[in-house]
């Protein structure tokens, strides 16, 4: 596999550092070929930067495409907001000659150059494509046969697709699989690609963005989800904190809300202490519990065993 | 100005069209925000009172509407040429500038939590590219200027 350098992005790194945690420590469980690198800035976020000034958005961006690209090294991020933003105007820069001649000019003047020629991965598609589903049954202690778990993208994972090219924008199934390959029910709701809302907390419309997380949060307490699993630090910010502001309000909804490399440490045998999910403003304990109850199940490879060697249809 | 940076034709498609009403999360759940509204008026040239809607900045950026979009064009493209013009005069939520200006200072959104990742065992965050940031900006600055000389 080739080495690639983690973006973090301010969000994890500045409110989540406990996702920067759960993100390392499978890194390292599957021996990744990862490295941190110097010199990232902000990725920069859309909508604060690019509605502002676009040539401003465009050359922090390449700048630090620029910095993977000279390494000769590509780029992974659990930060889906980030790898959209760089992707967009990598592919910008690529369909667009002169625009990029123009911002290698001034690149050059701080002696670097941005060629686009990394790729620059969501960590999700990243596990799912690169990683594989075999590699992660192998490493798993247990599976959550029995959960079920509501999955949400995160709108900037998948779209805009001529940019991410990593899975069906409209129909994405990536997450999906990884879901089940960890034995979890992906469950299908009407609301599951609903964008989460949260930039509406960025434009000064906090109870708009409680009514977006209200209708998905709803939905999912109906259904009786166990858990909402996603790999975006915005939507988390969205679901965990802003469904914490409304239980403190008395509007509960009691759905646990686990990163995707959280869920994966957990069943490779990692304690939600170790993945940093004390962390989580919303109480991951009922999720916790639920899981443990079920422990009693035995083990996979015993199942696995008893299915080869034990009576079967062949006698 | 709205010429420059809008493709009034694939515009023109949209205002027949409007696949994406259908499938934008705006749409569906802020009442009184719709974009066919605004791109008819845009063809009008009756853009100017969109400037200080608060609709052209509840624009998720979702990208919902570029997929389904059988131009993928979608209507963000003008949602986005407002909001440009918009922050150019300076209308824009209070929350967009003080990311603008924390964006430009510091080249980050937020500074690492240091105690918190001590606690957690992290390594030493890696070191910003902040220096490089603030002169490639100044660059583009002095480019600018230099342009509308």
């Amino acid at each position: 596999m080739k080495e690639f350098a983690v973006f973090w992005g301010c969000t994890i790194q500045a409110r989540f550092p406990f996702i920067e945690k759960s993100t390392r420590i499978v890194l390292e469980a599957f021996g990744l070929p990862y490295r941190d690198i110097d010199g990232f800035t902000c990725c920069p976020e859309k909508s604060l930067v690019n509605n502002i000034d676009h040539a401003a958005f465009v050359l922090t961006a390449a700048r630090n495409v620029a910095l993977v690209d000279e390494l000769g090294v590509d780029l992974v991020s659990p930060c889906t907001g980030c790898v959209s933003n760089l992707a967009t105007v990598k592919c910008e820069l690529n369909a667009n000659p002169k625009e990029k001649s123009e911002v290698n000019s001034l690149l050059k003047e701080v002696g670097r150059e941005f060629t686009g020629k990394s790729k620059l991965h969501h960590l999700v598609p990243f596990f799912h494509d690169a990683v594989g589903i075999l590699a992660i049954k192998q490493r798993m202690k247990r599976d959550f046969s029995g959960m079920k778990i509501a999955l949400h993208y995160g709108c900037h994972m998948i779209r805009p697709s001529h940019a991410l090219r990593n899975d069906d924008p409209l129909n994405p199934q990536k997450f999906d699989n990884l879901i089940r390959a960890m034995g979890a029910e992906s469950l299908q709701f009407l609301t599951k690609l609903m964008c989460c809302g949260q930039g509406l907390d960025r434009i000064d419309e906090h109870d708009k963005a409680l009514h977006f997380a209200r209708i998905k949060l709803r939905e999912l307490k109906s259904i009786g989800a166990d858990a909402l699993v996603l790999c975006c630090p915005s939507c988390f910010l969205q679901f965990d904190n802003n469904q914490f502001l409304m239980e403190k309000e008395g509007e509960k909804f009691g759905i646990p809300v686990i990163y995707f490399t959280e869920l994966l440490g957990l069943s490779m045998g990692y304690t939600a202490e170790e993945l940093g999910m004390t962390a989580h403003r919303v109480e991951v304990e009922p999720f916790i519990k639920k899981w443990e109850s079920m422990a009693d199940r035995p083990p996979r490879e015993e199942a696995i065993e008893a299915g080869l060697n034990g009576p079967n249809l062949i006698g | 100005m709205l010429e420059a940076t809008l493709n009034l034709k694939l515009l023109e498609m949209c205002s027949k069209c409007g696949a994406c009403f259908s499938i934008c999360p705006s749409c569906m759940h802020i009442p009184g925000y719709d974009p066919r509204a605004v791109i008819n008026d845009i063809l009008d040239g009756n853009y100017e009172k969109w400037l200080t809607s608060r609709h052209i900045w509840q624009c998720l950026e979702c990208h919902h509407c570029l997929e389904i979009c059988y131009q993928h064009y979608g209507f963000e493209n003008a949602m986005a040429a407002l909001r440009t013009i918009a922050a150019k005069r300076g209308i824009h939520p209070t929350q967009l500038k003080r990311g603008w200006e924390m964006f430009v200072k510091t080249s980050r959104l937020g500074e690492p939590a240091l105690p918190a990742r001590k606690k957690l065992g992290l390594p030493e965050p890696k070191a910003s590219g902040a220096d490089e940031f603030k002169k490639l900006l100044s660059l583009l600055k002095e480019k600018r200027e230099k342009k509308k000389k």
